[in-house]
């Protein structure tokens, strides 16, 4: 979801820059140099994602996946998705380049709050745990996308009422699918390759063989 | 559809000789100053900027049209919704919905604006390679990280891409149909997975090779940026646009598509 250019009023783009200003200040404090590579791939994975369309009903939607962008990357997901954004702009006019405040904001904001959704799992202990949180984190993603991009609409003039209404609507089926994809999707890594998931803590080790695993790894 | 925005820029135009340094930053001024227009007129004449940019850059059609679909796609919801929602007066009635002139005014404003920045950025990062973009933004200041990130997922794209619809090939080699279902969606996420570690891993071997070939966070590049004359007077010309087109939507001369906006 973007919105494009030539609808939101001044204020609110130059809101959209400074805001995104903050956050990327915030979110890429301390960013090392050998973190680049790894951001980059959740940059153009969120690029690509826009191209993967899941069918509902006699339509379909493309996956968004910001939310998984927090799963994977914690705080540097708002770099990332920043960085997919001015992309899409630059390269297919998709949002646009002086809205690219205000979208970074808005999928930005949704990875950061995934990401906080994300961490609670570590309070909980069951099963699956990471599907479950992992759905919820994918789903706050849009959720939290969908809300912004409302809030914009309706600041904006209220003879944006129905077009926001209208949004808001669109986004339930996304939140859904998103959700689902997102759960499954941090499943699979948990069992696969645990160690790209964001906060991921090994499980302890029981005394008499840490040393040689902690060695082989 | 090929997304390489680049794939023209070895056609010669006087805005692929345009310094990209200033090219970015004067355009980039316009697209700011076109966001800011309210009165139709005054977008249309920003439209017919961005059109003759277009054409002084020389671009194929079918490649400028392809950048433009989607924003258009995009934006035609807009011509029914706004003057169907639009609060205020109603000058008639459609099929018992209230149809106001206003909305409809609006809608025209927010596509002509819209298509303008859409072309101008196509013309802006269509007439250079994207290295050399990347580097005259690099030049104005932007932070070296992000510009080396933007490098790097500029690359990764394309490679994922590949990777992408080779999966997608074997998944289709293997029966698999997407349908709207839970097992569907259970496929895609593990595709997304696999994607993902596939991708990773991937680029962990790319960084260590660029390791140990001497990178330090830093492309090297034999371009070297020198404005002329010639550099200034483009500037010169699209921010005088600028200012005239804002002044005159300042001032009034026009009536705005929207009252009441700020």
């Amino acid at each position: 979801m973007h919105i494009s250019d030539g609808i939101l009023s001044g204020p609110l783009l130059a809101a959209g820059f400074g805001g995104t200003a903050v956050l990327a200040a915030i979110t890429m404090r301390r960013m090392d140099m050998e973190e680049i590579p790894k951001v980059s791939v959740i940059t153009a994975m969120f690029f690509v994602a826009s191209l993967i369309h899941v069918p509902i009903g006699f339509s379909s939607v493309h996956l968004i996946l910001n939310g998984l962008a927090g799963v994977v990357l914690g705080m540097r997901a708002f770099p990332a998705i920043m960085l997919g954004i001015i992309l899409q702009a630059i390269l297919f006019g998709h949002g646009g380049v002086s809205v690219i405040g205000v979208n970074s904001v808005m999928m930005g904001g949704g990875g950061l709050l995934a990401y906080g959704v994300w961490q609670l799992r570590h309070y909980f202990s069951f099963a699956h745990k990471e599907v479950v949180f992992g759905a919820l984190a994918g789903g706050t993603g849009v959720l939290v996308s969908g809300l912004i991009l409302a809030m914009a609409l309706l600041t904006t003039g209220e003879e944006f009422m129905a077009t926001a209404g209208g949004v808001l609507a669109a986004h339930v089926p996304i939140v859904i699918i998103e959700a689902i994809v997102a759960g499954y999707c941090a499943g699979f890594l948990m069992r696969v390759k645990p160690h790209l998931l964001a906060g991921y803590k090994p499980a302890p080790l029981a005394n008499d063989n840490k040393e040689t695993l902690s060695k082989a790894s | 559809m090929p997304l390489d925005i680049d794939r023209f820029a070895h056609l010669d135009s006087p805005l692929r000789r345009w310094d990209p340094r200033f090219k970015i930053f004067s355009l980039g001024f316009f697209v700011l100053g076109v966001a800011l227009i309210k009165a139709i007129p005054l977008g249309a004449a920003a439209l017919v900027v961005a059109l003759v940019l277009v054409g002084m850059a020389g671009l194929p059609l079918h490649f400028v049209v392809g950048g433009v679909q989607w924003v258009v796609l995009f934006l035609l919801p807009f011509f029914v919704i706004m003057p169907l929602s639009y609060p205020g007066e109603v000058a008639l009635h459609v099929a018992g919905l209230p149809f106001a002139w206003e909305g409809l005014r609006l809608a025209v404003l927010i596509a002509l604006k819209a298509i303008a920045i859409v072309l101008t950025a196509y013309t802006v990062f269509g007439s250079n390679r994207f290295d050399i973009s990347m580097l005259a933004l690099q030049r104005l200041k932007c932070p070296k990280i992000i510009v080396q990130m933007l490098l790097f997922t500029y690359r990764y794209v394309f490679v994922f891409l590949a990777e992408m619809q080779r999966m997608e090939t074997a998944m289709r080699a293997r029966g698999f149909v997407k349908k709207a279902d839970r097992h569907t969606l259970r496929v895609i996420g593990n595709f997304v997975g696999t994607l993902l570690i596939r991708s990773f891993e991937r680029t962990e071997r790319i960084y260590k090779a660029m390791l140990s070939k001497g990178y330090q966070g830093e492309f090297h590049t034999l371009v070297i940026f020198k404005a002329v004359g010639m550099d200034w007077v483009k500037a010169a010309a699209v921010l005088a646009i600028v200012i005239f087109l804002f002044g005159a939507d300042a001032a009034g001369v026009f009536k705005p598509a929207v009252q009441d906006w700020y």
